[in-house]
């Protein structure tokens, strides 16, 4: 049915477009129309379209509503209050009245499938009439509207601009949904745990019993040993990100000859775009088993899931981050700055070390900035190569836990939204939000700064 | 034209939007984890064969999943759960509280809970109560008080015992493979301590306490509902036990051993002759005001309890359920086939 | 103006001598420091690509397996009392016969002394339940094949599967010389040999027993360090006595060894027929029949298989081992190409699971973030890059998006189910909150390459728009979009790749379910790429891991054409001003 309305919605928008374009066209008068005929063929289009769509929407809604509480009515009315068997119902309901039912339908069920046919052919019928009555009354109305003095162009660019800022306020909207459904939960959260316990604490383990007969743990919600644990892997990361990533960047920028460019570049993308799950396979069945056998070689005890691994392929997976936000910062270094270090006498490695090297430092930072929020934001990896267990630690071959492990555990399988444990969860993805968030905007602000400097 | 296609875009999202609440034909099911493979087995057979849609398993745990299924009728609610204990009085309330009235109870089959280890390492006995002072938060002192447990090694409780780190990994409360441990380990364990047998006597209350807390400074390891996780640990830590049901153990057989617990060994004969002291049984449950909502639901049920299942023999079996009885059997059968409604008469608590 | 000349003409530098020893060797050095560093760069280059290379071989490596299958091609009798007792040839009979009858006859038929319930138990090990499903829809496709023996290859179960694989690795092969006397038959097999046949396969069960002694020494030594107390005594009593006796069967060359589950199995293989000895000596050895051989072979020619893993430790049997061996001997199995795993959904059977499920629940999720994102996306770009007024809104809105780009996937996650699933109540696991989620992870990216590419548009051609006539509008959709467009595409690209590699936040709104039929909407309950493989990824049948490696093969295959496709409309559109 829609598929039937939508074609003729675009018949009439196409008929409306080609009727007013040509009135706008024609005539002696043409050259002294104000807008080009497309505007007042688009502006005649919109002029059908839109009500033809604001009519099918209510319509649709409305349809929906009438045909089944018609059809429940005509079944059984005890059923519009009862929504277990609601469901199970209308899906009846509709299956006799498209001829799908198994079986043979009870006399009142074939009945309240015939009333929701009938609805259905009814509200068809109305949304057709209506929706055209509307089209070409908007029809009617934009060509009668079309004199040399109309402003057909300034209308319709109005239209658009006003979906375009629509468009745009959905990206706020984004945001102030995030923030809110996540501070909303925080909030709930901290009434059942004090934020300083939360910020403060040292000890985290949320599987608080669930049943009061039950054995669970005492539910204590320390973030300390997260924030550890999660800081532990972003270094090793960083540590190796950070210097595989800035030399990279250095070579791919100064020494590299165009086409090993060419050829590198591409690797750096393809390891960039290669999913976290990926990733965290590798680190979890590959890297990880190296990392004992060679743990046990040197008679040191590693835990099966130490940050070591899960911090190693977390350092893999930013190198290309660094390396291509460090290379567009050393790019940016004005040229005069290295021909004189040059002219000097400086050789390259001088001239980078001593002069573009320091020229590019804030760059530098915020990309080291942004190269750490990505890796503590980072979820896949952990989840599958770092374990559960919450140890204070700092040492690398121990099994430490992150944030986003943790929201995961928590959430995955669990819908509640009454317990401290569950909103425990929120609360950990503000903290990792508000962290992230304010280490971006800081290295942007640094970026923004350093752009000026040169430009 | 870009208007009318975005604004096209959109009514279409609004259409789907608004048309979901309608009509799940699709079964929905979550719950323990140890029941999730026997399950997800019969579900896709029921899928091939029934000529209905493959249920949906969700693997939540026990308790996450008692939770869920009681809270109420309707198409936003599962239509069963996975039990790897008996339903308890408290959760049978809370769903009759919440309106899931009529639940029909069937025992699927048994399993045992077992401690696990690599097979790397030597074979081990132990007795209930040696794991209990491996355990608990508190066991007894030199002086019969209770104490926060002390032991790290295990040969610090018997010298007998290897001179190894206590290191358990388990189940977290969501799980009922936790409430087993505490059910089937500790308490009998408490129990075989002759200090702890004459608490239970002067102070049952204490005496509950003590086999209801795990101690909590790492030796105990919550490992998350995910035993397939536990498994490649054991596998990678020798030291390392892990606490699940001997359907995984058996799965698993090319890495973990199971720990010999009150010199019995946990095998498929020890456990459905009740020999292995911590065996459990397995239930399914279901809303009788579901069926006929969902379709197939029924059909689902007795499929589960059908003989080519969970009976001596059938598929189940190589899953590594260990079968009821054939009597036993014959009981939930009829139960399902007279969608017979349980009455919370003798839940445990 | 003079300060400036001095500090910029070099200081003056009397008395220093460039070709000095001393600057030579200072010149040296700086030229190796650099040529050190350069080295460091490129090794910086090199790690990573070496990085990219191991991943990308281990996950080939480990994938290739799961794209093959072994099946046993076998007669089978499709007998119409089994299928279809009532004769009515009705879909629902059909569907619901129990298929595995006949499958079991099949394997009968080649094995017949395994008709006993214990032996019918572990044949039904051999194949998969994937072959009754086969047979199944076979028969439902085709009901008039009914009552026919026909040739159908069943597809192996996933141990007998691996086993094949292994099999060059698992089992050691020996040719035997001498005759060989057979006695017995059943259980009760006397082997006996013209001379020390077994000679040297003795002496090899000798030195595991070396091994055990060493480990029950170590656990006595363990034990004298623990103290003393009376259970410590029985058990180091027990100990002691294990160990003289392990000694004193090690130290007889000669004497027949028992063989356990526990060590390595030894099997006869004799006339076609597989004969495991459960108690080994030199020159004869106990055994129990696996496969009868055929009577009247020739017996001198034999050879002994040795499976180096124990019995206990694998989860192939030393029986179907036998029957996969011989099977495998008649010639009757067959390796193909497993195209199950693209027309299956997920499964518990390693060996039936497939991606389709999955890859089409990854093309309903993205076709929703396609269709809202692609227009609000690029709307917005376009507002914001050309028609916003340059206002604190407007500003606040773009430091906004540049930081919507690094938020965490894990919080769009959170997002997800506080307001999709919670607030919005729209169904778990469904394509459609996926794809909500997803367009709105990407927007930021789709939105930033969007103004990117309209702000790499030089001015001069708006201003030249401008200059003739045109209004904003006409200058911007008619001159600056269209130039700009090969890069918006390119983002989007970029972004829906992006998407189809995200897993985190999808976990949160209930894709990680056991999900077995394809979804047929946007509603329904499905699984994307990604998540199949972080649920296979768990799993610990070790199938199941070169599932999981060939689903990445496939989710990279993907990614690899995405990528492609955007340096490659980036390489034919794409313009230097």
């Amino acid at each position: 049915m829609s598929v039937l309305y939508f074609s003729l919605l675009l018949v009439m928008a196409v008929l409306a477009f080609a009727l007013a374009r040509g009135r706008a066209s024609s005539g002696a008068r043409a050259a002294a129309f104000h807008s080009r005929p497309n505007y007042h063929g688009l502006l005649a289009a919109s002029l059908v379209a839109i009500p033809m769509l604001v009519v099918f929407v209510i319509g649709a809604i409305l349809t929906k509503m009438i045909a089944e509480s018609q059809a429940l009515t005509a079944l059984d009315p005890a059923l519009l209050t009862d929504p277990l068997r609601r469901g199970a119902a209308l899906r009846e309901i509709v299956e006799v009245a498209n001829g799908r039912f198994r079986g043979n339908p009870s006399i009142t069920l074939q009945a309240a499938g015939d009333t929701w046919a009938y609805v259905q052919r009814v509200a068809r019928f109305s949304i057709y009439g209506l929706g055209l009555a509307a089209g070409i009354g908007g029809l009617m109305f934009a060509l009668r509207s079309i004199t040399p003095d109309l402003k057909a162009r300034n209308r319709f660019e109005w239209l658009v601009t006003v979906l375009l800022m629509i468009c745009a306020g959905i990206a706020v909207l984004t945001t102030i949904g995030i923030v809110f459904s996540v501070v909303f939960e925080t909030v709930r959260f901290f009434q059942k745990v004090p934020p300083m316990d939360f910020l403060t604490g040292t000890q985290w383990s949320p599987q608080t019993a669930i049943r009061a007969d039950q054995g669970g743990s005492s539910g204590a919600f320390g973030v300390v040993p997260l924030l550890t644990g999660t800081l532990l892997i972003s270094g090793i990361a960083m540590l190796v990100a950070g210097p595989i990533g800035l030399f990279a960047a250095i070579y791919m920028a100064e020494y590299a000859t165009p086409r090993f460019r060419s050829t590198a570049k591409p690797v750096l993308e393809i390891l960039a775009g290669i999913p976290t799950v990926v990733l965290g396979f590798f680190a979890a069945l590959t890297v990880a088993p190296l990392i004992r056998g060679a743990g046990e070689y040197f008679g040191l005890s590693v835990a099966s899931e130490s940050a070591l691994a899960a911090g190693l392929v977390m350092g893999m997976m930013i190198i290309p981050f660094v390396s291509s936000l460090s290379d567009d910062v050393i790019t940016a270094v004005p040229q005069s700055l290295r021909d004189g270090s040059l002219a000097l006498g400086g050789t390259k490695s001088e001239t980078i070390r001593r002069v573009i090297l320091p020229a590019a430092l804030p760059g530098i930072v915020s990309a080291f900035m942004l190269a750490i929020s990505r890796a503590v934001g980072e979820t896949m990896i952990v989840v599958m190569a770092a374990g559960l267990a919450a140890n204070l630690t700092f040492n690398p071959l121990d099994a430490v836990t992150t944030f986003t492990v943790q929201i995961k555990t928590i959430l995955v399988g669990d819908q509640e939204f009454d317990t401290a444990k569950t909103l425990a969860a929120f609360a950990l993805g503000f903290v990792l939000f508000f962290f992230t968030l304010t280490l971006n905007v800081i290295a942007l602000a640094i970026i923004r700064k350093y752009r000026e400097q040169y430009d | 034209m870009k208007t009318l296609r975005l604004l096209g875009a959109s009514a279409i999202a609004i259409m789907a939007a608004t048309s979901f609440a309608q009509a799940r034909d699709q079964i929905r099911i979550v719950g323990s984890s140890t029941v999730y493979p026997f399950t997800t087995a019969v579900a896709e057979q029921f899928g091939k064969t029934g000529g209905f849609k493959t249920p949906i398993v969700e693997s939540t745990g026990t308790g996450g999943g008692m939770k869920m299924f009681c809270d109420g009728v309707g198409v936003n609610f599962p239509d069963a759960t996975n039990a790897s204990r008996r339903m308890k009085i408290g959760e049978f309330e809370a769903c009759q509280k919440n309106g899931v009235k009529d639940i029909v109870e069937m025992m699927i089959g048994y399993d045992g809970l077992t401690m696990a280890f690599s097979k790397k390492s030597a074979p081990l006995k132990l007795t209930r109560a040696q794991i209990f002072l491996a355990l608990a938060r508190n066991v007894p002192g030199p002086d019969g008080k209770l104490i926060p447990n002390p032991y790290k090694n295990w040969n610090q409780i018997d010298p007998s015992l290897p001179n190894r780190p206590i290191e358990v990994l388990g189940p977290p409360p969501t799980s009922g493979t936790r409430d087993s441990l505490h059910e089937l380990f500790l308490e009998p364990g408490a129990e075989q301590i002759p200090v702890m047998k004459a608490l239970k006597a002067s102070d049952r209350k204490a005496f509950d306490a003590a086999w209801k807390t795990i101690r909590e400074d790492g030796v105990f390891v919550e490992a998350g509902e995910n035993d397939n996780v536990i498994v490649q640990k054991l596998d990678a830590n020798p030291n390392a036990f892990g606490v699940f049901g001997f359907s995984f153990l058996e799965e698993n057989i090319s890495k973990i051993q199971g720990v010999t617990v009150d010199g019995v060994e946990p095998s498929h004969d020890t456990i459905s002759s009740l020999k292995y002291g911590p065996s459990r049984e397995m239930f399914f449950y279901l809303k009788k005001a579901h069926v006929g909502v969902v379709p197939g639901l029924d059909k689902f049920a007795i499929e589960y309890v059908s003989n080519r299942a969970a009976g001596d023999g059938g598929y189940l079996e190589k899953k590594g359920l260990v079968p009821v009885p054939k009597d036993k059997l014959a009981i939930s059968q009829a139960n399902v086939a007279a969608k017979k409604v349980m009455t919370g008469e003798g839940l445990p608590k | 103006m003079t300060e400036l000349a001095q500090t910029l003409s070099p200081a003056p530098v009397a008395g220093v001598d460039f070709a000095s020893g001393a600057a030579r060797a200072r010149l040296k050095k700086r030229y190796r420091s650099e040529a050190r560093f350069k080295a460091l760069g490129l090794a910086a280059v090199l790690v990573t690509a070496a990085f990219l290379v191991l991943l990308l071989a281990d996950i080939i490596r480990k994938g290739a397996p799961a794209f093959f299958e072994h099946r046993a091609q076998l007669s089978i009798t499709l007998d119409p009392a089994t299928i279809d007792p009532k004769g009515t040839r009705e879909i629902s009979e059909l569907r619901s016969a129990d298929y595995q009858i006949l499958v079991r006859a099949a394997l009968i038929a080649q094995f017949p002394e395994a008709s006993d319930r214990r032996s019918r138990r572990e044949l039904d090990r051999v194949l998969s339940s994937g072959a009754v499903d086969d047979l199944r829809s076979a028969v439902i496709a085709d009901p008039s094949i009914i009552g026919q023996t026909r040739s159908m290859p069943l597809l192996l179960s996933a141990d007998a599967d691996l086993f094949m694989r292994q099999k060059s690795r698992l089992i050691e092969r020996r040719k035997g010389a001498g005759p060989l006397h057979v006695e017995g038959e059943g259980a009760n097999i006397s082997i006996a040999g013209g001379g020390n046949v077994f000679a040297v396969a003795l002496a090899e069960m000798k030195t595991l027993l070396a091994a055990r002694i060493r480990a029950a020494t170590a656990e006595l030594a363990g034990l004298q360090a623990g103290g003393t107390s009376a259970t410590v005594d029985a058990k180091r009593a027990e100990l002691e006595k294990d160990i003289a006796a392990l000694q004193a069967r090690a130290a007889a060359a000669t004497s027949p060894e028992t063989l356990t589950d526990r060590e390595p199995s030894l099997i006869v293989a004799i006339g076609g027929g597989l004969l495991k000895i459960t108690e080994i000596g030199s020159s004869e050895a106990k055994a129990v029949t696996l496969v009868p051989p055929k009577p009247g072979a020739i017996i001198t020619e034999w050879s002994l298989l040795k499976i180096t893993t124990p019995e206990s430790n694998r989860r192939v049997s030393d029986r179907v081992a036998a029957w996969v061996e011989t099977l495998s001997a008649r010639g009757l199995i067959e390796n193909g190409f497993a195209w199950r795993f693209f027309t299956n959904g997920d499964s518990r059977e390693p060996e039936l699971a497939g991606i389709r499920g999955a890859l089409i629940g990854s093309a309903l999720t993205l076709l929703v973030t396609l269709l809202l994102c692609v227009p609000i996306g690029v709307a917005a770009a376009i507002y914001l890059e050309e028609f916003a007024p340059k206002n604190r809104l407007t500003d606040i809105l773009e430091v906004n998006i540049n930081n919507l780009a690094a938020v965490p996937s894990i919080v769009f996650g959170l997002l997800g189910l506080a307001v999709f699933l919670n607030a919005f109540d729209l169904p778990r696991s469904a394509p459609l909150v996926g794809g909500l989620v997803l367009a709105l992870l990407i927007l930021p990216t789709i939105i930033i390459a969007s103004r990117a590419a309209l702000r790499a548009v030089p001015p001069s051609i708006k201003e030249a728009a401008l200059g003739l006539g045109a209004s904003h509008q006409q200058a911007v959709f008619h001159h600056v979009l269209p130039l700009a467009m090969p890069g918006i595409m390119t983002g989007t690209i970029i972004g829906m790749a992006h998407a189809l590699g995200e897993t985190a936040p999808l976990l949160m709104i209930g894709m990680v379910a056991f999900i077995v039929d394809i979804p047929q909407a946007i509603t329904e309950a499905a699984t994307v790429l990604p998540v199949q493989i972080f649920l296979w990824s768990d799993l610990p049948e070790l199938a199941f891991q070169s599932r999981t490696a060939a689903a990445i093969i496939v989710l990279l295959g993907f990614l690899l054409v995405m990528n492609a496709a955007a340096v490659i409309l980036r390489k034919m559109f794409e313009r230097r001003w």
